[in-house]
């Protein structure tokens, strides 16, 4: 068990490879209950999310998730998170747990107009994560409703074994998965019901970081920081063209272009890189390292990290300093791993 | 319980004693800490090692930690089948995940190491102290 966010949370159970490929072939349960988990509702929920997030949450559709950022002033990146479109004028925010009580009095202190902020994580809401290509098999028969019929990035209330659910087909893992929000006291019965199917095994923070990084998917405090905006890191794609804090400044670097941007690499050999190691290309120090993991897929070391724009592309040959050992790698396309289910579609 | 016929480091470290040849590797204890061993880097064979000096590293998917010498000596070989399969030390840690071999250059130095018995009541107390 380690400390994370104020949560004691599991680093492995059975082993961070065999939950790995469990998820990549199976179906592993993941308790992200530590998340922060904001409600916004009201005539004006919509008008005054779409201010403070990249996504823009006026323009979407009810039933909808977006991915983006909560900006400061300077476009540094608060935090990522997702947005839930649950009805015309109610949204599920759902932040980082290290992040989520700076999120919520930034949000709460920029809010005015017609719209109330419920904290769902201090009313003791938990959420669990099923993931894998066997987790619609799973679930469907749980739901009150056609799960099969929820798509990628799509949201619903619901009832899950006779429990009032929040569902969204989204996830950390790049396979086929839901994520489950729930009032607490159904999360552990919820928990133990899914942990029935023998196709499905719990996992913990290990994997959830070894499988996010084979997606390439940023991790807060990792490749993400105040210290610099999702244009450094390459996810420009979450940023909608509508008026929001920290626009105007993302919007005047996107014209000058970035000075580093975020990449994805793969290490000829199994040992691990580490956050904060030296990237060189040649005799030049070109960056640093921001995730490192071994990868139980493609059985060698892969990481992330910040590089000077002219040896970000895919292919340009890296040396990565530990300290204690220099570790050949190459930029690799993202995602690292590209056999993944999310985008499955069922029937 | 651990084997009878090693000896063992507070470092959880078991050594082999075959007249001036040590076996090393590490205890099973030490391969359940670390979870699942992703990469064992290998000593060069005539490397210099000193007493309790750190001889290679081992990486597993949750940690990384040092290897130590038992005792002073020259290693004499490394597993090198562990590059291409480190999860033996987690299946065998006693056996064919022996990490490398050392000739001493006392062998009377790992008279200070612990037998099975006091490992194991090291064992008890460092994760009743914990």
């Amino acid at each position: 068990m380690v400390e994370f966010g104020g949560y004691l949370l599991p680093v492995q159970y059975a082993g961070v490879l065999a939950e790995h490929r469990h998820c990549r072939t199976a179906a592993a349960l993941f308790d992200i209950s530590h998340m922060g988990q904001f409600l916004l509702r009201g005539a004006d929920a919509a008008e005054q999310l779409a201010k403070l997030l990249t996504q823009n949450a006026a323009a979407l559709d009810v039933g909808r998730d977006r991915y983006g950022f909560l900006l400061n002033a300077e476009a540094g990146v608060l935090d990522d998170c997702i947005l839930m479109r649950l009805d015309d004028e109610e949204f599920l925010l759902v932040v980082n747990a290290a992040t989520a009580a700076d999120d919520r009095e930034w949000v709460q202190s920029h809010l005015s107009g017609a719209v109330e902020l419920v904290n769902l994580s201090a009313e003791g809401w938990g959420k669990i994560d099923l993931q894998g290509p066997r987790a619609a098999d799973v679930l469907a028969p749980l739901a009150d409703f056609d799960l099969r019929a929820l798509q990628y990035f799509r949201c619903r209330r619901g009832r899950l074994d006779g429990r009032d659910c929040i569902i969204s087909r989204t996830g950390y893992t790049g396979e086929l998965g839901y994520e489950i929000m729930t009032a607490g006291e159904d999360v552990p019965a919820l928990w133990d019901r899914l942990l029935d199917d023998d196709d499905v095994a719990p996992a913990g923070l290990g994997a959830r970081d070894s499988l996010r990084l084979e997606m390439c998917l940023p991790l807060y405090g990792h490749e993400l920081s105040r210290d610099r905006t999702p244009l450094e890191a390459n996810l420009t794609a979450f940023v909608g063209d509508h008026e929001f804090i920290g626009g105007d400044v993302l919007r005047d670097r996107a014209r000058s272009g970035p000075d580093e941007t975020l990449v994805a690499f793969r290490c000829d050999g199994r040992r691990q890189p580490r956050p904060g190691n030296a990237i060189r290309h040649g005799d030049r120090q070109v960056g640093t390292v921001t995730s490192g993991a071994f990868s139980p897929m493609l059985e060698v070391a892969i990481g992330m990290g910040y590089v000077q724009p002219d040896a970000a592309d895919d292919g340009t040959e890296l040396m990565i300093d530990t300290g204690r050992a220099e570790l050949a790698a190459t930029v690799a396309p993202k995602p690292l791993y590209a056999q993944g289910t999310a985008r499955t579609k069922l029937e | 319980m651990s084997p009878k016929d090693l000896r063992y480091t507070e470092q959880h470290e078991w050594v082999r004693v075959e007249g001036n040849a040590a076996t090393v590797g590490i205890t099973d204890h030490a391969q359940q800490a670390l979870g699942d061993i992703t990469f064992v880097e290998l000593p060069d064979t005539g490397q210099q090692v000193e007493a309790g000096g750190e001889v290679c590293a081992i990486e597993s998917a949750k940690a990384a930690s040092s290897i130590y010498a038992p005792a002073a000596g020259k290693v004499a070989e490394a597993n090198s089948a562990l590059e291409d399969d480190p999860s033996t030390v987690n299946t065998d840690p006693y056996g064919d995940g022996w990490v490398y071999k050392l000739e001493l250059s006392d062998p009377s130095q790992l008279e200070t190491l612990m037998d099975a018995e006091a490992y194991d009541a090291f064992l008890e107390k460092d994760q009743g102290g914990s």
